[in-house]
């Protein structure tokens, strides 16, 4: 019982991270239709970025630093790659894949082949449901949680966030308003992606930090969006969740791969049934 | 391209290929055959993927599964089975293309991104099945096995470099005239019906799901013929081989080749695989300049190579060029 709780609370803080990396592949899906296959090497950027600046500062200053720096590379990969080929939804798969081969390669060069692993920024255990459970972990997931409220909040409150979903609403309606659509376009790019590295910066102590991590968490991030439905934000943050501790569940009673195959399969259920994703009105 | 003009250049490439293991040996460059048939069993990959995206408009994320069934048909039939080659062969290519026909049946009721996301998943799932069950498939260590002989004993073998060239060639050849002859018949009308319009494909009485469903199930032969072929080359098969990751690279290998094009499969592994064994053996970091030569690419040839060139040639016709434009969509 005590396994299924600590795997179930797993399930939880790996899902709100997911989430969050999911959020960031959602927008620039909803806004770009691009299919953004080099996000999950984002994610990996941010792990790897955060192990090596806590290594000369400290891990706080990291986290923070590092979706910046993300945001930063999403300006100038948008404009470098991502717009030259927008126009074709098909040719992004490739362009992405291009990029996605560089980021990993250029981690591989510089950082080392190795999977390492970062040492807890916070120390020590927390009794939660009569078990001790690692602090940063609770900590990653409520950080993790509040990123996600801060950018709904920035989506409904700002006129940048505004303009967002003005612009994935109807893209010529928009731009007879006067909003700057190819600027939004670039910004949304950019917050994407530093969603993903932030996602990376919170997740780097808790998982392993090599080149090849982006590869096994883009399908889950592309199945929470579809799962949740393309353009719905909500979903996609509740079909993180749900198929994180869905897993988490399962692997309290049989081994992680045989979880995984269960969590797959209920997908392609859901896929199968929903197909507009579990949260689709009745309109659809 | 004109006709007759688009038939000679096709001639010409095949005796092209045809000539590798004679002329690469006299020039020193033995090592080469081997590389090129790589690139004829991979371009099958990438042919499935292009029948899928460029001729009936379906992105599949998945074909690896396909081609990893082949692979396992093969290894499993001679390795547990002791089948001879051309059972095996059979064996390979028919779990492929079964597999292909029940997947394919649950998935051609989507289409465009959540098509392409259920073949993503089904490919998963058996990747992850054949990770775990070990004592089937190998695992990540993968199944190896010895080859028996092609014709009967003392008869040509696949172990000499110049039969095994001739063996893929010739199955590659088949499988090449099998698409062309499929595209340009009554069937290939309807994908092209379906690719451009579904709708309307549906008011003229074409039947958009049984339609989507035989390309799944042809692309998913091509795929298990590669996977086939690619186990027979290296007496092996692993997982790895089915991870979506695969998949991707094909789908890379036709857009950069040039999709709906029945070559740009072809042109586009050749192209990159040549470029990665050129540079892999100059530079340590060769993924690098792999990626940035994929990016410049569509970028500048955003047909592909082979949707380029034929661009080019085609001015006059522009409207067949917006055709084409559409389906990158």
């Amino acid at each position: 019982m005590d396994l299924a709780i600590a795997l179930t609370i797993n399930g939880l803080v790996w899902g709100l991270i997911v989430a969050l990396i999911a959020l960031g592949l959602s927008i620039i899906f909803g806004l770009l239709d691009i299919i953004n296959v080099a996000h999950g090497d984002f994610f990996m950027v941010g792990t790897v970025l955060v192990l090596v600046v806590a290594g000369s500062t400290s891990f706080w200053v990291a986290v923070i630093l590092v979706p910046l720096l993300g945001f930063a590379l999403g300006l100038v990969i948008e404009r470098l790659v991502i717009r030259p080929t927008i126009d074709a939804a098909a040719l992004t798969i490739a362009t992405s894949f291009g990029l996605s081969m560089i980021m990993q390669e250029s981690v591989r060069a510089t950082f080392g082949a190795q999977a390492r692993r970062m040492p807890m920024p916070v120390d020590g255990t927390i009794r939660v449901f009569g078990l001790d459970y690692d602090i940063y972990r609770l900590l990653a997931a409520a950080f993790a949680a509040a990123c996600i409220a801060a950018f709904f909040l920035f989506l409904s409150r700002t006129t940048l966030g505004t303009w967002i979903r003005a612009v994935r609403h109807d893209r010529e309606t928009a731009t007879a308003l006067g909003i700057p659509v190819a600027r939004v376009c670039a910004i949304t790019f950019a917050i994407g992606t530093a969603l993903a590295l932030l996602g990376g910066a919170i997740a780097a102590p808790i998982t392993t930090v090599e080149f090849r991590t982006g590869v096994d968490i883009l399908p889950a991030c592309f199945m929470a969006v579809i799962i949740g439905g393309l353009g719905n934000l909500g979903g996609t943050v509740a079909a993180a969740l749900l198929l994180a501790v869905l897993e988490g569940i399962v692997s309290s009673v049989a081994d992680p791969t045989t979880a995984r195959i269960a969590s797959l399969a209920v997908m392609s259920v859901v896929l199968l049934v929903r197909p507009h994703g579990l949260f689709a009105g009745a309109t659809r | 391209m004109t006709a007759p003009l688009r038939w000679l250049v096709a001639l010409l490439a095949i005796l092209a290929i045809g000539m590798v293991p004679i002329i690469l040996p006299a020039l020193g460059a033995t090592f080469w055959v081997n590389v090129a048939a790589e690139i004829l069993i991979w371009s099958l990959l990438a042919a499935s993927v292009n029948l899928l995206l460029g001729y009936v408009g379906l992105l599949s994320f998945g074909q690896a599964l396909y081609f990893g069934f082949g692979m396992y048909g093969v290894a499993i039939g001679i390795g547990q089975f002791g089948l001879g080659i051309w059972s095996a062969l059979a064996l390979g290519v028919g779990a492929a293309t079964l597999m292909a026909a029940i997947a394919g049946a649950l998935a051609v009721r989507l289409t465009w991104h959540y098509f392409a996301i259920i073949t993503v998943v089904f490919s998963l799932i058996f990747y992850f099945v054949a990770m775990s069950a070990k004592s089937i498939t190998g695992g990540d260590d993968g199944l190896s096995f010895s080859l028996p002989p092609l014709f009967g004993k003392g008869g040509p073998s696949l172990s000499d470099r110049v039969t095994q060239f001739y063996f893929i060639y010739t199955i590659c050849l088949v499988c090449y005239a099998a698409m062309a002859l499929l595209v340009a018949s009554p069937l290939g009308m309807r994908f092209a019906a379906v690719r451009e319009n579904e709708n309307r494909a549906a008011l003229i009485g074409i039947n958009v799901y049984l339609t989507r469903w035989i390309a799944f199930v042809a692309a998913g032969f091509l795929a298990g013929v590669g996977g086939a072929l690619f186990a027979l080359f290296g007496r092996y098969a692993s997982a790895s081989h089915m991870f979506y990751h695969v998949s991707g690279e094909a789908v890379v290998w036709a857009l950069v080749g040039g999709i709906g094009t029945l070559f740009g499969p072809l042109v586009g592994t050749a192209l990159l695989i040549l470029f990665r064994e050129i540079v892999s053996g100059l530079w340590d970091h060769y993924l690098l300049a792999v990626g940035a030569a994929v990016i410049l690419t569509v970028m500048f040839a955003p047909r592909g190579i082979v949707g380029s060139i034929d661009a080019l040639l085609a001015l006059r016709r522009p409207d067949i060029g917006d055709a084409d434009s559409d389906v990158a969509r």
